[in-house]
């Protein structure tokens, strides 16, 4: 699995997008961070709170300049209509088809054929700043992925437990 | 077409499950008695006694299996129910890892995922449904899994009683001991054909009825032959040496 301080492998993959098929690549997105995460399968009933969660942060997440992308082995056609169930996802929903981005990651489950579920936040160097694993059967935390963004936006120490608004921690200590 | 009665075909279903205790109680019954007579013909000369035994046999065999078979059903739903109030206290906590469960095993039975899904969330509205089908998909369980202890410990006791008196009926009616015996032993040999053509091969829907009825004949028959060459081997044993 890649770590941080890896440079993230690109890719250029299809996905669905507002109930539209189209194209993304790592190279295309202009945002300052991005949010990466990987999830199992669409129609899943783990996987749709993470999904919509996300979704629902999405406003949360552009205020820190952060794009979120989902990805996992379905196919775009299924993305959309997974997207569809879902009333609606704002961000893209990547098709890696065979799982090779998520190979690339180092996270790919070869015994369940599906990517685990995996977070990353990148850098606007597209450097991976934050990787985290999550059991197949335990959804993220879309809030803690936030807080690491503001975290990580800020540039300065911060001490366990820190949350937006929170005094850092002195300049000369390490967490 | 009548729409199919799901209650009617349930209790069919429980009635088809105690075929296990019938065909269980009936062959042990045959050839325990079998057994008893034609061992106590050769060793004890009066008929009577002989019938005696055999009763004796009969009666304290058919509540012992009767029994067994109490104990043993009740003791298994005990063990069952509880690891099922396990599952069931988790899946209340955690119902996602239940849908996903289910949805895994809905697929592997070849249902697309996107429709197993829509199955599962359908299912989900009702909890008792989610749950009773997850029982079923995930851990195997249905109705007859429990099965109903009273019932089939009074079927294996009444087919073990039946059973005996295949063999013993010849022997008390028939007045000369070797007739007797060879005649119990013609019907139980008839029996135990009939046991496996009726339960094998025609409820079952066999091509050959037959041949599910010697293979029942023979693998009964084998048994009892193992038995008795066994107990020709190890008789000398216990044989105290004259003098």
């Amino acid at each position: 699995m890649l770590k941080p301080g890896d440079p993230a492998p690109p890719f250029d993959l299809p996905c669905a997008l507002d109930d539209k098929l189209t194209h993304l690549s790592l190279a295309s997105i202009r945002s300052e961070i991005v949010v990466l995460f990987f999830y199992p399968r669409d129609f899943s009933f783990i996987c749709p709170t993470e999904v919509i969660g996300f979704h629902k942060a999405q406003a949360a997440f552009k205020a820190e300049q952060t794009s979120i992308v989902g990805i996992s082995v379905d196919d775009a056609e299924t993305h959309r209509r997974w997207a569809r169930e879902l009333g609606g996802i704002g961000y893209p929903l990547l098709a890696d088809e065979g799982g090779k981005v998520a190979r690339t990651f180092g996270i790919f489950d070869e015994k369940q054929n599906v990517a685990l579920r995996a977070s990353f936040i990148l850098d606007a160097k597209r450097t991976i700043l934050y990787a985290v694993v999550s059991p197949t059967n335990v959804g993220r935390s879309v809030s803690e992925t936030l807080r690491v963004v503001c975290a990580l936006r800020s540039g300065k120490l911060c001490p366990a437990d820190w949350e937006p608004g929170n005094d850092f921690g002195p300049t000369d200590a390490k967490y | 077409m009548a729409a199919p009665n799901p209650e009617e075909n349930r209790r069919t279903f429980d009635r088809l499950a105690n075929i296990r205790e019938i065909v269980f109680g009936v062959q042990d019954g045959v050839l325990t008695t079998a057994g008893v007579l034609a061992g106590l013909s050769g060793a004890v000369s009066v008929r009577s006694q002989v019938i005696l035994a055999a009763l004796a046999s009969t009666v304290a065999g058919a509540l012992s299996m009767g029994a067994g078979a109490y104990l043993g059903r009740h003791a298994e739903s005990a063990v069952l129910r509880s690891e099922l109030d396990r599952v069931r206290r988790e899946s209340a906590d955690q119902p996602y890892v239940v849908q996903e469960s289910l949805l895994d095993a809905l697929a592997k039975e070849g249902l697309s995922r996107e429709t197993g899904y829509r199955v599962v969330k359908l299912l989900s509205s009702s909890p008792n449904s989610l749950y009773s089908t997850a029982e079923e998909k995930i851990y195997g369980m249905t109705a007859t899994t429990f099965g109903n202890a009273i019932v089939e410990g009074l079927l294996m006791g009444v087919a073990f009683l039946v059973g005996a008196l295949v063999p013993l009926l010849p022997f008390v009616l028939i007045a000369s001991v070797r007739t007797g015996l060879i005649a119990g032993l013609a019907t139980t040999a008839i029996t135990l054909f009939a046991v496996g053509y009726i339960f094998e091969g025609h409820l079952s829907g066999a091509r050959q009825p037959s041949l599910a009825g010697l293979r029942f004949l023979a693998i009964a028959l084998s048994a009892a032959t193992i038995g008795y060459v066994i107990g020709l081997l190890i008789a000398p044993i216990g044989t105290v040496p004259a003098g």
